[in-house]
């Protein structure tokens, strides 16, 4: 993300996910697989594919992953309004660089971002739904640790 | 011989206690079991793999706690820990905890703070808490390593003023310069994350007082 | 109950000020009747990616006073949109919303409250706790008659005295300062310049 620098608001993000993690990980019941592993997919993604993996795992979520899920509690309902909102205004910022050339993709960063679409495909659609919302701990932490706030005096 | 599945009741409270990625299981003995020679089995798995994996040496423990260092050393990836209560022939349900994620979770510990005082000033050199070592040959992993934006707040209390300011570093040295001689300043180091609300763990209080002041003890004899 | 015509809470609008959203709307008034009230808002992917669901507000189902703090609804930099309706017993009125989408990035910004004091040689600055969004960006000077050399540091949270700058004996030091607020990409005006002069060298 260094090259396509953008505001976001990471912390209050991940805050708004830790008050729901528990719950909506209980719901995932079948533990033994996973959308994001990080080791497969997220993990030593070069600098340079940061930004592209950024908007397409993002657009996963936002065309996706939260339009499946149904949820009926409204404490939940505003956690994920946050994030959904969230990544929202951050892939719309990241749709913008990429019309500047900034965030292109190159062939290793896509191919590991059909693992994760592979992945989340292979599996029903509400089952995959929670699974990946259960994950979005793994994605914010690959997010933090690859986009720094300016450094300060 | 396997024991029976009955209606024994399970572990309670069963969660992952975690400091500088010692993760340690623990729990609290079933209701209306307590004060018997209950017995405890632990498994773990690592999500996203297929088997619970057992932990040969928390098989039959009579203590209520199981290290799990060694098996969740990895602070990229996500586990879950279970235990079930023996009593004789008959055993428990599994009881879980949430999904652990050490990376996220853990708790960072105080750093090493040494101070030297000088007649003016005090020196502070801290040393990153290390991460939880699989054996004492391996070379240290530095905190710092795996979370680079760690950083120090460093609060000072001068004793004669009542005054206590921070200052929030990143660097492993600093100095307090001039301060008043001969005075007992108390330093308490905090090494934080900035993030979500990484619990940390500040060092103790450590109290020191800043030599006499030379020039003046020269005059007095 | 008898049934009374409840018209739908007119003019609804968001005060924002340092990123604490206010929304307000006129009171629906029923002689010798206590009116309720319930708030759901929505953002925009809300608005674009779900038929346009609608979410209670954290703070506001079926609350008597006609206002409610949405600050912990308003957690995004999207436009969000409110709705609210009277209800008397089991009647209910029909939603009235805002006019004009609200963003927090139209949030007012003030400058900051700051208190600054010295121990010994030590400047310190002390800001009040704005809440979890702002920091503050912090320019200081020794003041003399030649030159000024400005230099910066950022105060990451209120609350707390901060050590800014260990200053020369008998020297006065001036200090202005302005909030930052990250997610939205603005800062404040700087506050009111105030100034402190370092104790003498100490008599021998």
């Amino acid at each position: 993300l260094k090259r396509c620098q953008i505001s976001m608001d990471m912390h209050h993000i991940e805050k708004s996910f830790h008050r729901i993690k528990n719950t909506i990980q209980m719901k995932d019941v079948f533990q033994n697989v996973t959308i994001l592993s990080a080791s497969e997919t997220l993990y030593n993604i070069t600098p340079s594919d940061v930004c592209c993996m950024t908007k397409d795992v993002l657009g996963l979520y936002v065309d996706k992953v939260f339009r499946n899920h149904e949820e009926s509690d409204p404490r939940i309902q505003r956690g994920l309004s946050t994030i959904a909102n969230s990544f929202l205004h951050i892939r719309n910022a990241l749709e913008q660089c990429k019309n500047q050339r900034n965030c292109d993709c190159q062939k290793e960063a896509t191919e590991k971002f059909q693992i994760i679409v592979g992945n989340y495909e292979q599996m029903e659609v509400k089952a995959a739904a929670i699974k990946a919302l259960g994950e979005l701990d793994i994605l914010l932490s690959w997010i933090s640790r690859n986009y720094r706030p300016k450094a300060t005096t | 011989a396997p024991c029976v599945s009955s209606g024994l009741p399970k572990p309670i409270n069963v969660t992952f206690s975690s400091v500088n990625m010692k993760n340690v299981l623990q729990w609290n003995s079933p209701e209306g079991l307590r004060g018997t020679d209950v017995v405890y089995t632990v498994q773990y798995l690592i999500y996203g793999q297929k088997r619970w994996l057992n932990k040969s040496e928390c098989r039959n423990i009579n203590r209520t706690s199981c290290d799990l260092s060694y098996d969740t050393y990895d602070h990229e990836e996500q586990y879950y820990g279970r235990v079930k209560a023996i009593w004789g022939k008959h055993c428990s349900k599994w009881a879980e905890t949430e999904r652990f994620n050490p990376w996220l979770e853990t708790q960072i510990g105080p750093p090493v703070v040494a101070l030297t005082p000088g007649e003016k000033s005090i020196s502070v050199v801290l040393t990153a808490p290390e991460k939880w070592k699989r054996n004492a040959e391996n070379n240290s992993v530095s905190m710092h390593q795996i979370y680079p934006t760690l950083k120090y707040n460093v609060s000072i209390y001068n004793t004669k003023t009542n005054k206590k300011w921070y200052k929030f570093v990143t660097n492993h040295t600093l100095e307090f310069p001039q301060l008043e001689s001969d005075t007992l300043y108390c330093i308490r180091v905090q090494a934080y994350v900035p993030g979500p609300r990484r619990k940390a763990k500040p060092s103790d209080n450590q109290c020191i007082t800043t030599l006499k002041d030379q020039t003046s003890e020269l005059k007095v004899k | 109950d008898e049934v009374v015509n409840l018209p739908a809470p007119p003019d609804l609008s968001v005060h924002s000020t340092n990123m604490k959203h206010i929304l307000t709307w006129s009171p629906v008034t029923i002689p010798g009747e206590t009116v309720n009230y319930s708030v759901e808002y929505q953002g925009e992917y809300e608005r674009y990616y779900t038929s346009s669901t609608w979410i209670p507000s954290s703070w506001c189902s079926s609350i008597s006073t006609p206002e409610c703090n949405v600050t912990d609804d308003i957690t995004a930099t999207v436009a969000y949109n409110f709705r609210v309706k009277a209800t008397l017993g089991s009647q209910s009125s029909s939603w009235s919303t805002l006019k004009e989408l609200f963003n927090r990035n139209s949030t007012v910004l003030t400058s900051p409250r700051m208190k600054i004091s010295k121990d010994g040689y030590h400047l310190i600055v002390e800001f009040e706790d704005m809440g979890p969004y702002f920091e503050f960006n912090v320019t200081y000077w020794k003041k003399s008659p030649n030159s000024q050399k400005e230099l910066y540091k950022i105060v990451r949270e209120g609350g707390n005295l901060v050590h800014l700058e260990t200053m020369e004996a008998g020297a006065e030091y001036c200090v202005k300062a302005q909030t930052i607020v990250e997610v939205i990409e603005r800062s404040s005006t700087f506050n009111q310049v105030e100034c402190i002069r370092a104790q003498d060298e100490s008599p021998l």
